[in-house]
């Protein structure tokens, strides 16, 4: 390998062990360049005279002592941050994906307060199959126990005689009339709670209108 | 400047220095074999490790293995032995605040030096601003270079003041890296993690400061500054 004085500060700053080796070649044979490779080693022969490693005894007590007095304060500071220090402890990705769910479940949390309001009648309308055929069974039960009272205050309706038992027998009509619109409907929907109060509601309004005629006859 | 007589060449006036082995630059950085490598880095997890779990005699390993290069650096930043025993002591209680975010991305070592090296400016501004201000700039230069101390007798003392006097004139980056490569001898990968800049910077660095060294040492119309350029 060739070199010419004009390598010598490259050779100097980042040269290769070759380079150096052609560099000392070169300088046999170049005044200027031996003189500048002789300063140059010097000073790091010369940066020896800075190494100055004498004991000091005193020293080690010193730090051992002030460790020892900042180990508690340390170890507190430690416990009170440990979930800090679970999330430091834990590698790249799993950060990421605990920071990932962190940002999901907050996500998911605002959209559900900030969900616009639906209508009250879809607000927990819709019952479970279980709660339904519990609803079937009372309501059927419901339907006979009415269906009996209505079969005691039939000879009272059906009396001429008293005016006012035209009106009772247009509101059962009416009320019936209803009764049937939502059954209609229930059949359609057979989970929709909001159908099955307003069905109850015009059965108990039924109830309270044969109760009213049976207390007439009384 | 008061080293005229100091001037280079250095071997013909410091035989002691001419006669001991030469580092060859270019070799440095390959002077660990391959296993004596792995052995150190496993020993550094190991200390590492140990520091983390708060073991104290971790720490006093530490100081044995390290102390003396700590104090020896911070002394030449400082130009002051009690302040540089101050910032190791500071040094070892950074350590151990700091070691539970310590994540092995560099040597343990390097990590601590690097602790050191910030630690022992943090003392020199606090030095500096506890002094009165001079009045001119001339007082500032002298309040920044190193306070001449009693030290361990050498073979040149008057070598080395010169040195240090060179040294307080250098920008903090060049004497950082000076004293780290030349006189406590860690590789450039080494000072590169310690002073987070790139090894390239770090060799550039290095060429510039023995390049001002030099320059300042060397006595007017010294032979390889004459010849040179």
């Amino acid at each position: 390998m060739n070199v010419t004085c004009k390598d010598r500060d490259r050779i100097f700053e980042d040269g290769t062990a070759a380079e150096w080796a052609a560099l000392e070649g070169h300088a046999a044979n170049c005044a200027s360049c031996a003189e500048g490779l002789r300063s140059w080693k010097s000073l790091s022969l010369a940066a020896a005279q800075l190494r100055d490693y004498m004991d000091s005894p005193a020293l080690w007590p010193r730090i051992h002592q002030a460790l020892t007095e900042q180990a508690p304060a340390i170890q507190a500071g430690r416990e009170r941050w440990s979930w800090r220090s679970v999330f430091r402890n834990l590698s790249l990705s799993w950060q990421t994906a605990a920071a990932t769910a962190f940002v999901a479940v907050l996500m998911i949390s605002a959209g559900w307060l900030l969900r616009p309001n639906k209508p009250p009648v879809l607000q927990g309308s819709f019952l479970k199959s279980k709660a339904l055929t519990e609803v079937e069974h009372a309501e059927s039960a419901y339907v006979q126990a009415i269906d009996k009272l209505a079969a005691d205050a039939k000879p009272q309706l059906d009396n001429p005689a008293i005016p006012l038992m035209g009106n009772y027998r247009e509101k059962l009509l009416v009320l019936d009339s209803a009764i049937d619109d939502l059954h209609v409907q229930t059949g359609q929907n057979p989970s929709n709670a909001h159908l099955r109060y307003e069905l109850l509601a015009m059965y108990q309004e039924k109830q309270r209108t044969l109760e009213e005629i049976l207390e007439e006859k009384r | 400047m008061g080293i005229m007589g100091l001037a280079l060449a250095w071997e013909t006036r410091i035989p002691a220095l001419a006669q001991r082995e030469r580092r060859v630059e270019p070799f440095r950085g390959h002077v660990a074999a391959p296993d004596a490598a792995e052995a150190g880095r496993a020993k550094d997890t190991v200390l590492a490790a140990a520091c983390q779990s708060g073991d104290l005699r971790a720490y006093e390993r530490l100081y044995s293995l390290h102390g003396a290069r700590m104090k020896n650096l911070a002394r030449n930043i400082l130009g002051s032995s009690t302040d540089a025993e101050d910032a190791v002591q500071e040094t070892f209680l950074k350590v151990q605040r700091g070691i539970a975010s310590f994540r092995g991305q560099s040597s343990f070592v390097t990590w601590t030096f690097r602790i050191l090296v910030n630690t022992c400016y943090d003392v020199r501004r606090s030095r500096l601003r506890k002094k009165e201000v001079a009045a001119d700039d001339e007082q500032h230069r002298d309040d920044a270079a190193p306070r001449s101390e009693p030290r361990a007798p050498v073979a040149h003392p008057s070598l080395r003041l010169a040195l240090e006097r060179a040294l307080a004139k250098l920008t903090r980056h060049q004497r950082d890296v000076f004293l780290l490569y030349e006189v406590e001898g860690f590789r450039h990968a080494e000072i590169s993690s310690m002073l987070e800049i790139s090894q390239a910077a770090s060799k550039n660095t290095l060429f510039q400061a023995k390049k001002n060294l030099r320059r300042m040492l060397e006595p007017p119309g010294g032979s390889y500054a004459a010849g040179a350029r």
